[in-house]
C-alpha cells in the first residue's frame, strides 16, 4: 500500500512539472504583484504596511487558480475511476493527491512568496516569520483545495464554483498565518499564532481525505 | 485488456491495479432498494407534515402578533440608543436562525450521508434557500443598525464578517445543487459541502473573532438585555422558527412532488 | 409606543420593512411552487393522459 501511495504522488508530480502547474501559478502571483502598486499606490511606507496581507492574498488566489487541475483533468479522461479501482483506499488516495499538490504547487509558491515581497517593501525582519507561516499553512491550503477539486471533478464549468467553495474556508489560515507578522506580538512572539496555524493543518488534514472520498464516491455511483 | 490512457499511468503503478470490487459496487445495489422504501415514507411525512402545519401556522401568526406588538410597542427603548434598539429585533432572531439552518442542514445531510435517508437529503436541501434568506436579512438589518449605531453602513467586526462568511458557504451549497443536473450527485457533494462547512464554521469564528480583538482592542460594550427586552426577542425567535420550520415542512412536500413528478416523467420518456 | 418623530426612527422602519418584504417573498415562492408542483401532479393523476 505505501508504494501506491508513493507511485501515486510520484506520478501527480510528474505530471504537475510536465504540465506547469506551478509555472502558471508563479506567473499569476508575479502579474498580481504588479497590479499592487497601480491599486494602491507606490508609496513605501503603505506598500510595507500591507505586504504580508498581500503577499498572503496572492499565495491564495494562486493556489486557488491550480485547484481544477487536481481531480477534474484524471476524471476527464478516466483515469481517476482506474486508480480508484486499485488496492488503494480511496481515502488514501484523495490524500496522496493532495500531497502531491502540495509538494509540486503550495510548497515551491509559499517558499517563493515571502522573497517575492519585498518587491513591495516587505520589511526584512518580517521575512523568516512570514516564510514559516506561509510554508505551514500551504498544506492546508493544498488539502482545502482538495476537497474543492474532488467536489467539482465532474463539473466542466466548475471553475466557478471553486473559488467560493475555497476561500471561506482560507479564512482562518490567512488569519492565522498573517498573525505571525503582526504588529506587537507581545512576548511570545509568532508562536502561539504558528501553533494554531499548525493545528489548523492538522485539522485539514484529517478532514480532507474522508470529505474528498465522498465527494468521489458520489460521482462513482 | 483494460485500456489504460497512455499519459497516465506509469508501469509501476500498473501494476498494482488489480480488478478488485470495490465497495460501491455494493452500495449501488443498496441503492436501489433505497429508493423502494422511498415510495413508501414519503408519503407518512407528507401526511404528518398536513397535520402538523395548520397549527405551526397559526402559532407563529399569533408569535408574530404578540412579538411585533411587544417589540414596536411596548419594549422600552433603550437610553443611550434609542429607538434603533427595536431592530435588533428582527436581527439577532434572523441571525440566531441562520447559523441554526446551517446546523440543522448540516445534520440532515449527515444523516442522509450515513442512514441513506432520501427525506433527509430533501430536508436538507429545501433548508438552503431558507437559510440563506435569512442570513441576507441578518446582513441587511445588521447593516441598517449599524448606521445609527457606528455612523457607518457596514463594519468589519467579528459578527458580520463571521455572517458574510456563512452567507458565501450558504452560497456554495446552493451552487452545488444548481451545477450538477442529476440530483443523486448532486445529493451526495451537496451532502460533503454541507458537512465541511458545518466542521470549519467554528473555526472560522474563532479565527475571524481573534483576528477582530487584534484590531478592535476595545470590545464593543454588549448590549446589556434588560428583561423588558428580553422577552419580545424570545418571542419574535419563536415566531421566526415558527415561519421556518412551516416553510421548510412545505418545502420537503415541495421536492418530494418534483422528485414523484421526475420519476414519472422519466418513467413514460423510457416507455414510449 | 415607538416615537416615529425619533432621530433615527427612519432605520427602525427600514429594518422591519425589508424583513417584512423578503420573508413574504420567500413565503410566497414556496407557496406557488407548492401550488405549480400539485397541478402538475393532478394532471399525472385520473384526469391527466398519464404523459
Amino acid at each position: 500500500m505505501t508504494a501506491a501511495f508513493v507511485a501515486l504522488i510520484r506520478r501527480d508530480l510528474l505530471l504537475s512539472y510536465r504540465g506547469g502547474g506551478v509555472g502558471a501559478a508563479l506567473a499569476f502571483m508575479l502579474a498580481f504583484l504588479v497590479m499592487i502598486p497601480l491599486a494602491i499606490g507606490p508609496d513605501q511606507e503603505t506598500l510595507s504596511r500591507l505586504a504580508p496581507g498581500l503577499m498572503w492574498l496572492a499565495l491564495l488566489l494562486a493556489v486557488l487558480l491550480t485547484t481544477e487541475r487536481l481531480f477534474q483533468q484524471d476524471w476527464d479522461d478516466g483515469s481517476l475511476e482506474l486508480l480508484a479501482m486499485a488496492p488503494l483506499p480511496l481515502e488514501l488516495l484523495c490524500l496522496a493527491k493532495a500531497l502531491a499538490h502540495w509538494l509540486g504547487v503550495s510548497l515551491p509558491l509559499a517558499i517563493v512568496a515571502g522573497p517575492l515581497g519585498i518587491l513591495l517593501n516587505l520589511p526584512v525582519d518580517r521575512l523568516a516569520v512570514l516564510l514559516l507561516g506561509m510554508v505551514t499553512g500551504s498544506l492546508a491550503l493544498s488539502l482545502i483545495a482538495a476537497i474543492a477539486g474532488a467536489v467539482t471533478a465532474g463539473l466542466r464549468r466548475g471553475g466557478l464554483l471553486i473559488p467560493l467553495l475555497v476561500l471561506p474556508l482560507y479564512v482562518p489560515v490567512l488569519i492565522f498565518g498573517l498573525a505571525t507578522t503582526g504588529g506587537d506580538l507581545g512576548p511570545a512572539g509568532a508562536t502561539p499564532s504558528l501553533l494554531v496555524l499548525a493545528a489548523i493543518v492538522l485539522i485539514t488534514l484529517v478532514l480532507q481525505p474522508w470529505a474528498a472520498a465522498a465527494a468521489l464516491r458520489a460521482y462513482f455511483r | 485488456m483494460i485500456n489504460v490512457p497512455a499519459r497516465s499511468i506509469s508501469d509501476r503503478a500498473l501494476s498494482t491495479l488489480n480488478a478488485s470490487f470495490k465497495a460501491d459496487r455494493d452500495l449501488r445495489l443498496k441503492g436501489y432498494s433505497d429508493a423502494m422504501q422511498f415510495l413508501a415514507n414519503p408519503t407518512i411525512f407528507m401526511r404528518l407534515a398536513n397535520a402538523v402545519l395548520p397549527w405551526a401556522w397559526t402559532a407563529a401568526a399569533l408569535c408574530f402578533a404578540a412579538g411585533l406588538y411587544m417589540a414596536l410597542i411596548s419594549s422600552p427603548t433603550d437610553y443611550q440608543k434609542g429607538e434603533t434598539v427595536r431592530i435588533m429585533y428582527v436581527h439577532v432572531p434572523a441571525a440566531w436562525l441562520a447559523l441554526f439552518i446551517y446546523v440543522l442542514m448540516a445534520v440532515a445531510s449527515a444523516v442522509a450521508l450515513i442512514f441513506r435517508h432520501p427525506l433527509a437529503d430533501a430536508a436538507a436541501k429545501a433548508a438552503g434557500p431558507l437559510g440563506a434568506v435569512f442570513c441576507f436579512l441578518a446582513l441587511v438589518t445588521g447593516a441598517i443598525w449599524g448606521k445609527p449605531m457606528w455612523g457607518t453602513w457596514w463594519v468589519w467586526d467579528a459578527r458580520l464578517t463571521s455572517m458574510f462568511i456563512l452567507m458565501l458557504l450558504y452560497l456554495a451549497y446552493l451552487a452545488i445543487w444548481q451545477a450538477f443536473d442529476d440530483p443523486h450527485l448532486a445529493a451526495g457533494l451537496a451532502r460533503v459541502v454541507a458537512l465541511v462547512g458545518v466542521i470549519m464554521v467554528p473555526i472560522i469564528k474563532f479565527s475571524v473573532e481573534w483576528w477582530n480583538t487584534l484590531h478592535q482592542p476595545a470590545s464593543l460594550a454588549k448590549l446589556a438585555i434588560d428583561p423588558a427586552m428580553l422577552w419580545p426577542l424570545l418571542l419574535m425567535a419563536l415566531a421566526y422558527t415558527l415561519f421556518f420550520l412551516c416553510l421548510h415542512l412545505t418545502a420537503i412536500g415541495n421536492e418530494i412532488t418534483a422528485r414523484k413528478l421526475r420519476a414519472a416523467r422519466l418513467k413514460a420518456i423510457a416507455s414510449t | 409606543m415607538m416615537d416615529l418623530a425619533a432621530a433615527h426612527a427612519g432605520f427602525v422602519i427600514a429594518a422591519y420593512a425589508i424583513s417584512a418584504v423578503f420573508l413574504s417573498v420567500l413565503l410566497a415562492a414556496v407557496m406557488l411552487r407548492r401550488r405549480r408542483l400539485s397541478k402538475e401532479e393532478q394532471k399525472l393523476k385520473p384526469g391527466g393522459d398519464g404523459k
